[in-house]
């Protein structure tokens, strides 16, 4: 399991069984230049993995107004 | 991924460009694509004065951060609209912002000048959003022209300026196409409008800022719910995703190929601009439309007892 902190919606996600930035991307819908993906405060590009335990910020990038 | 410059483990990936890089190396991506823009649309020189326009996003303070990092002469222009729990948030991130990194801010209130954005919410007929950017560039274009500045930069990103060249384009906006571009010259009442930023994206901005920590207000304006332009990013988003590199083509194209066109037809048959009768600032009418609104708004919260 993954937590996710979402920004700037403010909600945190618990997934199960995504093991890499690009499949939570999918997950959520997303292409990957919509949010910036960040773990630990390193950004993350499509290709890195991902652990169990990991909390991850998802930051939308589109402003929204 | 590795970075393609050092071929250190990328942080950033960018289709666009066919590149990856490192958070250094991103860095001076995003510093040398600044530089270009400047550099060749003419923007400003190291002896000018800019007013940066900040609202506590991602792209204007990034911007703000990159010009004073490239040691350009530059004072930040913060307006407060006076939104409740909202336009206190915006301030308090622009204020602690520029404090944290020694830079000049200016705040212009809303509220003291008479017309914060809750009354034009309630009282005018209009969108409020439409009204909110006419009001906020009034005010830009004044402050700086008021104190002598050269250039008022915005932090417009590409997709900032794809979006608004959609929009015009459905509409064939004759007036808007002829003039949208990343520079604007100053002319008589106006001062030199420059967007810095043109050349990148809305994701390589929001990867700047936070690789240099910049704390940011993302909270969505509360009035703002369903405004266009967001729609068309995600149109574009989904283009870009098919055809790496589309947007900035749509937007180049535009400017080497389609803007004159707009221009010479908007010189022949476009409004002739001259100052307002009340407070000078440039009018195809007598009496401009940012007086118009302010004088509409009065005369109705006159009439709800409230002035």
């Amino acid at each position: 399991m993954i937590t996710v902190n979402l920004e700037p919606d403010g909600k945190v996600l618990e997934l199960h069984d995504i093991r890499s930035v690009v499949g939570l991307l999918n997950k959520l819908g997303m292409r990957h230049t919509m949010a910036i993906i960040a773990r630990g405060g390193e950004l993350l590009t499509p290709d890195r993995k991902l652990s169990h335990g990991d909390v991850v910020l998802v930051r939308k990038v589109t402003s929204a107004g | 991924m590795k970075c393609s410059r050092c071929k250190a483990t990328a942080c950033v990936s960018l289709p666009s460009h066919h590149s990856g890089f490192c958070p250094d190396c991103f860095k001076l991506f995003f510093t040398r694509q600044v530089e270009t823009a400047v550099r060749r649309e003419k923007m400003f020189t190291r002896d000018e004065r800019i007013l940066v326009a900040l609202s506590g996003g991602k792209d204007s303070l990034a911007l703000m951060l990159e010009l004073s990092s490239q040691g350009y002469d530059v004072t930040g222009l913060h307006i407060d609209l006076g939104i409740p729990d909202s336009s206190e948030k915006a301030r308090a991130k622009v204020e602690a912002f520029c404090a944290s990194r020694g830079l000049r801010l200016e705040v212009f209130e809303m509220a003291k000048w008479g017309l914060p954005i809750p009354d034009v919410k309630r009282f005018s007929t209009r969108p409020v959003c439409a009204v909110c950017g006419k009001l906020k560039r009034h005010h830009f274009n004044r402050i700086a022209l008021a104190g002598g500045y050269d250039a008022l930069a915005t932090g417009h990103n590409l997709d900032d300026e794809v979006a608004r060249l959609f929009a015009n384009t459905l509409r064939w906006d004759v007036g808007y196409l002829s003039d949208q571009g990343p520079a604007l010259p100053a002319r008589e009442g106006f001062v030199r409008k420059v967007k810095p930023l043109f050349r990148l994206s809305e994701f390589e901005t929001a990867n700047y800022a936070f690789l240099q920590g910049i704390e940011i207000h993302s909270d969505p304006c509360p009035y703002a719910s369903g405004a266009s332009f967001t729609g068309h990013k995600e149109l574009w988003g989904e283009l870009e995703h098919r055809s790496p590199g589309q947007k900035f083509q749509f937007y180049q194209g535009f400017l080497q190929r389609g803007r004159r066109a707009f221009a010479a037809l908007d010189k022949a048959e476009g409004d002739v601009l001259a100052p307002c009768t009340a407070c000078g600032s440039p009018t195809n009418a007598g009496v401009c439309s940012i007086c118009r609104i302010r004088e509409s708004i009065r005369e109705k919260k006159l009439e709800a007892g409230e002035a």
